[in-house]
């Protein structure tokens, strides 16, 4: 157990030494997009009405720290395990006495520790934006620490599989890259699910990004019970996290 | 991980067969034993199965038959077990750039099992020993390619393993460090460490081991001390020569079974310019390899 804690957090170190030496691009392109899509949202709805509610303008910040969320855990982490993958690096760890899972393990919690900071981030320009969160005391603060960890472990899952069964760096860059964004604007996260044609309605039901965003939605406008989206968000995150580990494999067949 | 020394072999593999989905055989029932202490070269062209025969024994790549035992572990069954056993130079391994030196040995000394003091003590002696203390506190990223290639021979030293697999360890090294490594590996050759290494400098496999193996076509054709090779190819002397004035060509390559014989060959041609040498690895490397092929032909 001692080895397994220790092998974990030497690839944890491994990885967040890149983060540390790349601080300031990460958090501007962290905030960047998702704030970028957020006063594109605004815009858009001042343009149908002659202001936009706080409510309004919560929803798209949740909207636009799922798509924060979306990036660090599918795009940017996705590309950091291809990276291993297709460069050579993850053949030093399959020569060593090293489980997979405790690689995974590792990854997870750096990209843990991304993500969390690219929300903190998105929360300090919200404020700065002048928009008021109305998270409810101490069971607001644990849900939204909650769902924000099970949000990326989720989206964590679908990164490592693509990472695990592309054949290629740029097969897995377009998936990844695709993903990233691609998750966030086809489900109903910045609009509700009946603006979408109605053949696309079931891509809402299968979407980790509809749960979260509504999760987040509720806490911020201090609603923090988020029973029904959490569990459902487990259930997804296990699924995708269990075929990750299935699916990654040091040996070669 | 400990290991019982009295066992006299290290590896020990047995009719090893490797075919991939779309039907090349890569490896074609190999049958390999290498002694505790022992320190082995697989020498081969490119394409021969080198490297598809090293990642079975390091446990990468599973092969389609055949068994393996790392100092009697199956290392088929237990392959994280027999990994504790091994430290590996994969030929194409990439390394993490934004870390230091330091932090990568260091890291890396932990992966493998070390205590934070002896992480710390054997990454020291590897900087020293690797002739990179001076760039300790570098980012691997502003490091040369040569740099790099040894960190990752110095990754496969951590946690002192009683064996070394290494792919090609020198490849794209300049010669100075290339002898540094030769150095490293001789001393720890000598503390009894076994040594498993493809290469293609044939100097280095005379220059480091006690015997060498040729593979070809996924087979082990030749394998046997330096000796006991040479003594496979029965000319003893290689007559190398220009043939004409003021030529651009490639020199004339004869083989002789005694001196007299080329001093009488260089007679009766009148060459001036030559070089006459004791057949080397090279020749019995290039008759074996050429045997192969020929043989190969043959059988189309």
């Amino acid at each position: 157990m001692k080895k397994r804690l220790t092998d974990i957090f030497c690839i944890f170190q491994i990885h967040l030494a890149r983060l540390r030496r790349e601080t300031g691009p990460f958090l501007l392109a962290a905030i960047v997009f998702p704030i970028g899509m957020y006063l594109f949202a605004n815009a858009i709805a001042r343009q149908s009405a002659e202001s936009v509610s706080n409510n309004e303008k919560l929803h798209f910040l949740a909207a636009s720290m799922v798509f924060s969320l979306s990036l660090t855990a599918i795009s940017w982490l996705g590309y950091l395990l291809l990276e291993n993958r297709f460069t050579g690096r993850l053949k030093l760890f399959a020569t060593l006495p090293l489980a997979p899972s405790s690689y995974i393990f590792g990854v997870l919690v750096f990209a843990l520790v991304q993500g969390s900071l690219g929300i903190i981030s998105m929360l300090a320009a919200a404020k700065i934006l002048g928009v008021e969160t109305n998270i409810s005391g101490f069971s607001g603060v644990l849900s939204f620490i909650l769902i924000i960890l099970v949000a990326q472990l989720a989206l964590c899952g679908i990164s490592v599989i693509i990472a695990a069964r592309v054949r290629s760096f740029s097969e897995g860059s377009l998936y990844t890259d695709a993903l990233g964004a691609g998750i966030v604007l086809l489900a109903p996260v910045y609009y509700s699910a009946d603006a979408l044609p109605a053949v696309l309605h079931w891509l809402g039901y299968i979407l980790p990004t509809t749960y979260i965003a509504a999760a987040i939605n509720k806490i911020l406008t201090g609603n923090p019970y988020i029973g029904s989206e959490i569990s459902i968000l487990i259930m997804m995150a296990a699924i995708l996290l269990a075929t990750g580990f299935r699916v990654l494999n040091w040996r070669e067949e | 991980m400990s290991f019982s020394p009295e066992k006299k072999i290290a590896v020990h593999v047995n009719k090893l067969f490797k075919r991939y989905k779309n039907g090349t055989e890569a490896t074609s029932g190999i049958d390999f034993t290498v002694n505790c202490g022992e320190c082995v070269a697989v020498l081969g062209p490119n394409g021969a199965g080198k490297t598809t025969f090293l990642r079975q024994l390091t446990t990468e790549l599973k092969p389609t038959s055949g068994a393996i035992e790392i100092f009697g572990v199956n290392a088929i069954v237990q392959p994280n077990k027999a990994k504790h056993l091994m430290g590996v130079t994969p030929q194409e391994a990439g390394v993490f750039e934004t870390l230091t030196v330091r932090e990568h040995l260091e890291l890396f000394g932990k992966l493998k099992g070390l205590d934070k003091k002896s992480a710390r003590d054997q990454t020291q002696e590897l900087l020293k020993n690797l002739e990179l203390e001076n760039e300790e506190k570098k980012r691997v990223g502003e490091l040369s390619g040569g740099q790099r290639r040894r960190i990752l021979i110095g990754l496969a030293f951590l946690g002192n393993p009683p064996l070394l697999i290494l792919d090609e360890p020198t490849t794209g090294l300049d010669p100075q460090s290339r002898r540094t490594v030769w150095l490293l590996l001789k001393q720890i050759i000598v503390a009894g460490t076994t040594v498993i290494f493809s290469t293609h400098y044939l100097e280095e496999a005379e220059q480091l081991c006690d015997r060498i193996a040729f593979i070809n076509a996924g087979k082990i054709i030749a394998d046997g001390t330096l000796q006991e090779l040479r003594a496979r190819f029965p000319d003893r002397y290689r007559l190398s020569y220009l043939n004409g004035k003021g030529q651009i060509a490639m020199p004339h390559i004869e083989f002789f079974a005694d001196f007299a014989a080329a001093r009488e060959f260089i007679g009766a041609k009148e060459i001036s310019e030559y070089q006459l040498a004791t057949t080397s690895l090279e020749d019995v490397y290039f008759s074996l390899i050429g045997e192969r092929l020929q043989v190969e032909e043959d059988k189309k």
